[in-house]
């Protein structure tokens, strides 16, 4: 119990940290007034423009001194409030455009991280069985090849051969299509996402099945004769996922950069195009939305992670 | 993590590549150090392949550096060849790598963006080497609590995404290249840093900085003399895999309209080449970049794995 409430306080003072650092950072280096009011924001001769200054200060909290502000942010993005964005149009409240644009982003990464797993266990496993010979020798350097292709190059490859060569998958994202069919669309990205991250859990899966296929235990079921698929199935996986499992929660960090990247080039406006556009426009509020569900969600999964540990060897439970 | 070399049957499966995790870029951008693949080959000799390598890496090296006194068209000029119609070129024996939709050269420009995408690269993990080398050398010699605010940071680095860091960094400062370098040396930073704290760590309980110690050698001649030598060399490999890192994240950076203001990088030109009309009308103003791109990545990687295995590193602690 008490490794959990370590756990999870280490989790909260990072989020704390983060926070910080950035609502900091963009406040110290921005000005964020000249994108709510325009050109009028320079302007602090004309007594109209500097009453329309003070309103506007006053509006966005931005006349109070830094720490109040990040105090006033934080307690209302605790409650759920991620406040308004800056900007004259009246734009909706930041909370409608994280909900407008995580559920793409989410769906991709997800769908990514499930055809990694789904491409590196039977592909580890395949390796395995065959180690050391011609073929697992070829996979190996075929899995190098993986892991070094940026996922933007590899993008772009695969938009040029399977929407435009051979139109197999459909060219661009329809936020207005049904959901399944939306799902269509994220399909390729996802791939694309998904095969340099399979080629690096595969690697790592392949090593660990094979330090555990020397181990005592399997010798013992291969002598009780257990065939060879079912000790690599029963015997020798669940031992070996550790640090996959470890790695899988490490890489979504990474592997959510990647699909900011993706996401442009597929067209998919998710929170990818969502930060770069509000960075530009030094809209805070949103940026630090953004920042802070990515990060949120790197903590809560490397927690879950560790949960996943003590299901997997259950000796992590006492320790 | 587990640590396969430390089998009691290390001889028997000697030959078994004891690989393990995010080899590449994940790998420089979590920290974990690769351990190095095809080590079949023998880990004292460094291998045909590691040759191969280092020979496309000289090449590109020198192409980015000679390129103002190489025989090249100007990157930025449009050359029109009326016989061959209009632009976009495919290659030929004119335009090698063909030319984009301006009828600018695609070769010329492919070792121009070497020129900033290695400059970039270079310069970033310089920076990381340093800034992060030194703090982990710091907390793991010195431990309590400058190691515990040094981990702290390095954990918060760590959380960022790399990519929002670099995105928040450049759109807050400006995007010139002495930016950029930094910026993607900051996320080099913390990967950095763990691995030579682990590595101080694991040096600083060794015999010859005890015998240095008792000989009456101070903390700064101990770092400088003893440790330093010990955790630099086997860094070198480390450097090869984050250079690579920097360089593909450069490219990210391009996608997202955040990379250098003047000239062509690899990422730029990737990104001119990646719309639908291009890719259709002109598929090798991507691919001529990728490949090189590619190639490059590929070629940093397999020598800083093959330098790992070479200095034999032990996998970092996590």
């Amino acid at each position: 119990m008490r490794f959990w409430l370590q756990r999870l306080a280490a989790g909260l003072l990072l989020l704390l940290a983060v926070s910080m650092l950035t609502f900091g950072a963009m406040n110290l280096l921005g000005d964020p007034l000249f994108n709510i009011l325009g050109p009028i924001a320079g302007d602090t001769e004309n007594p109209t423009s500097v009453a329309l200054i003070e309103a506007a200060e006053a509006e966005y909290n931005l006349d109070k001194p830094l720490p109040v502000r990040y105090a006033i942010w934080l307690g209302n993005f605790v409650t759920g409030d991620f406040g308004v964005q800056f900007s004259r149009d009246g734009a909706p409240p930041v909370r409608d455009l994280i909900e407008e644009r995580l559920p793409r982003t989410l769906t991709l990464v997800v769908m990514a991280q499930l055809m990694a797993t789904l491409i590196a266990i039977p592909w580890a496993l395949w390796s395995a069985s065959k180690a050391d010979r011609a073929v697992d020798k070829a996979s190996t350097v075929v899995t190098f090849l993986f892991v070094a292709i940026p996922s933007f190059a590899l993008a772009v490859i695969m938009k040029w051969l399977f929407t435009l060569k051979w139109p197999i998958f459909p060219q661009t994202y329809n936020t207005s299509d049904p959901f399944w069919d939306r799902v269509w669309q994220t399909f390729l990205p996802a791939l694309t996402i998904a095969i340099p991250a399979g080629a690096v859990y595969q690697r790592l899966l392949r090593t660990d099945l094979i330090t555990t296929l020397q181990e005592d235990f399997i010798l013992t079921a291969r002598s009780k004769g257990v065939s060879k698929r079912n000790v690599l199935l029963k015997h020798a996986l669940r031992p070996s996922l550790f640090s996959f499992v470890t790695i899988f929660g490490i890489t979504t960090g990474a592997l959510i950069g990647g699909a900011l990247v993706v996401e442009q080039i597929f067209r998919i406006p998710g929170l990818g195009s969502a930060i770069v556009e509000a960075i530009l426009r030094e809209d805070f509020p949103v940026v630090l939305a953004i920042v802070m569900i990515i990060t949120i969600g790197f903590v809560v999964l490397n927690i879950l992670v560790d949960i996943v540990y003590t299901f997997i060897d259950p000796r992590v439970r006492e320790a | 993590m587990s640590d396969s070399t430390s089998s009691p049957i290390d001889d028997t499966i000697a030959d078994i590549p004891l690989a393990s995790p995010l080899e590449g870029i994940a790998g420089a951008v979590t920290g974990h150090v690769p351990e190095g693949e095809f080590e079949g080959a023998s880990k004292r000799r460094l291998g045909f392949g590691f040759w191969l390598a280092v020979s496309w890496l000289v090449t590109i090296v020198l192409a980015a550096i000679l390129a103002p006194y190489l025989p090249l068209e100007d990157p930025m000029e449009n050359i029109i060849v009326p016989s061959e119609g209009t632009p976009p070129y495919s290659p030929s024996s004119t335009f090698w790598f063909g030319s984009d939709q301006d009828a600018r050269d695609m070769f010329s420009r492919t070792i121009w963006g070497a020129r900033t995408s290695l400059t970039v690269g270079a310069a970033a993990i310089l920076f990381g080497m340093l800034v992060g080398g030194s703090l982990g050398m710091i907390g793991g010699y010195f431990r309590g609590t400058s190691d515990k605010v040094i981990s702290f940071c390095f954990l918060i680095l760590l959380s960022f995404p790399a990519l929002v860091l670099a995105i928040l960094i450049t759109a807050l400062m400006d995007r010139s290249l002495l930016t950029i370098s930094l910026t993607l040396g900051i996320l080099g930073v913390a990967p950095v840093g763990r691995v030579s704290r682990a590595n101080t760590i694991a040096f600083a309980d060794r015999e010859f900085v005890t015998a240095a110690r008792s000989l009456g050698a101070r903390n700064t001649r101990i770092i400088f003399r003893e440790l330093l030598p010990n955790v630099v060399i086997p860094m070198s490999a480390l450097a090869l895999l984050g250079m690579a890192v920097a360089i593909v994240a450069e490219g990210g950076l391009a996608f997202l309209g955040l990379s250098v203001e003047t000239g062509v990088t690899w990422g730029i030109l990737i990104q001119i080449g990646a719309g639908r009309s291009e890719l259709e009308a002109a598929p090798w103003i991507a691919m001529a970049p990728i490949t090189v791109l590619f190639l490059t990545v590929l070629s940093l990687n397999f020598a800083g794995d093959r330098l790992r295995a070479f200095f034999d590193v032990k996998e970092a602690a996590l």
